[in-house]
């Protein structure tokens, strides 16, 4: 999978200049390979959508920004940071700290609130009760589902669901957005929301922006798209 | 950045983890048991005897609330993995499974402990209120140090898997 783009060539890492640097990254799962030395940077406050087959390894990719998987060999930094030689709970705290994540798969806590939900990213990385509250309230505001706050996650729909995660992932304000199929579970309009909110803070925030993808609508959005191949074996 | 874990945060951490009323009764009837038991008992026999029951508390107790933890942590592995994600550490995680269940194995030893010691009183028991008074408080220590090293064992079994 070496025809992974390579945003920036350079191979002096400039303190500061990048969100991501992937330093000769290899994956497999067995004998399988995913990756195989893979190398390049993201700029701080690039907008990247990652596409390509299924089972190409998109999911892997992002999984491994971060953190949630490691690379079998090679390094990840994020914001300059080596993620691959964090512990668990160190990647735990600099999780709540530096990323949003948006899973393919809805990670909410079906059992507490939408309110309760989106709060939690801020119980980890400590924020005070008064700060939790003003911005969990923004957050609802600015996604669109204030007037939800209240219902019980599991009573929501696909949707719902989806818009609850982007609160999440967004409410600590974050350097770096991770989004998997974001736009794959949503209406036209839910969709719209996204994509509006995802143009204002890469725009306005200057916040990074690692989609993986199958919508037209992000690919047109995102600054440069990156194209993986599925490996042949 | 604050240590320990807030209460809030550790109440939506353990309704999280499905950590339910009947968690908490099995504890709190479990301390009961062992307390009334040992309370009971201690006021009847010698000093080596009454050392080796408190060890047998501890032993015993620590076992089944590590159990119960790593139980609890099995049970909710996926929802651990999601609240991983977001920024949760092992400590946030095991916090909220300790405070959530310490509370309810306290007051259950405690109302046996109270139990038995009236109950080791009426069988004769030697030394009088002072005695069954220190009994009992020995016990309530056993059992709450013990509940405390099996959460924290439990948790770092998981943890370490």
């Amino acid at each position: 999978m070496e025809q992974l783009g390579i945003l920036q060539r350079s191979e002096s890492s400039t303190q500061g200049k990048y969100s991501v640097e992937v330093k000769h990254v290899s994956k497999s799962y067995g004998e399988t390979e995913i990756y195989t030395d893979l190398h390049f940077q993201l700029l701080k406050g690039t907008f990247v959508a990652l596409v390509g087959p299924i089972g190409s390894g998109k999911t892997t990719l992002l999984n491994m920004f971060a953190g949630l998987e490691r690379p079998s060999s090679g390094t990840i930094l994020v914001m300059g940071q080596d993620i691959t030689r964090m512990t668990m709970d160190g990647l735990g705290v600099f999780r709540a700290n530096t990323i949003g994540l948006v899973p393919q798969v809805q990670t909410l806590i079906p059992e507490l609130t939408v309110r309760e939900n989106v709060e939690l990213p801020l119980h980890f990385a400590r924020v005070d009760n008064e700060n939790r509250q003003r911005k969990v309230d923004h957050v609802l505001e600015k996604v669109g589902i204030r007037g939800e706050s209240k219902r019980v996650v599991s009573t929501l729909s696909v949707g719902e669901k989806q818009m609850v995660s982007f609160a999440r992932a967004m409410v600590n304000e974050p350097p770096i957005l991770l989004l998997d199929e974001p736009t794959e579970a949503l209406d036209p309009l839910m969709a719209e929301v996204i994509l509006g909110l995802l143009r204002g803070d890469n725009l306005t925030l200057g916040r990074t922006i690692f989609v993986t993808t199958h919508d037209r609508r992000v690919t047109d959005l995102a600054k440069k798209t990156l194209r993986v191949k599925k490996k042949i074996p | 950045m604050s240590r320990g874990v807030p209460l809030h945060e550790g109440q939506l951490l353990a309704r999280s983890l499905n950590v339910s009323r009947s968690t908490h009764l099995v504890v709190a009837s479990l301390a009961a048991a062992v307390a009334a038991n040992a309370a009971a008992a201690i006021q009847l026999i010698g000093p080596f005897g009454q050392a080796a029951l408190l060890a047998v508390i501890f032993v015993t107790v620590a076992l089944g609330t590590s159990a119960i933890s790593s139980d609890i942590y099995a049970r909710s592995s996926q929802t651990i993995h999601n609240l991983r994600s977001i920024g949760a550490s092992s400590r946030s995680l095991s916090g909220a499974v300790f405070f959530s269940l310490i509370g309810y194995g306290v007051a259950g030893s405690a109302v046996g402990a109270g139990l038995g010691a009236a109950l080791g009183i009426a069988l004769g028991g030697q030394g009088g209120a002072l005695s069954a008074l220190l009994a009992v408080l020995g016990v309530i220590l056993a059992s709450s140090a013990a509940a405390a090293a099996g959460v924290y064992a439990g948790g770092r079994r998981t943890w370490s898997n």
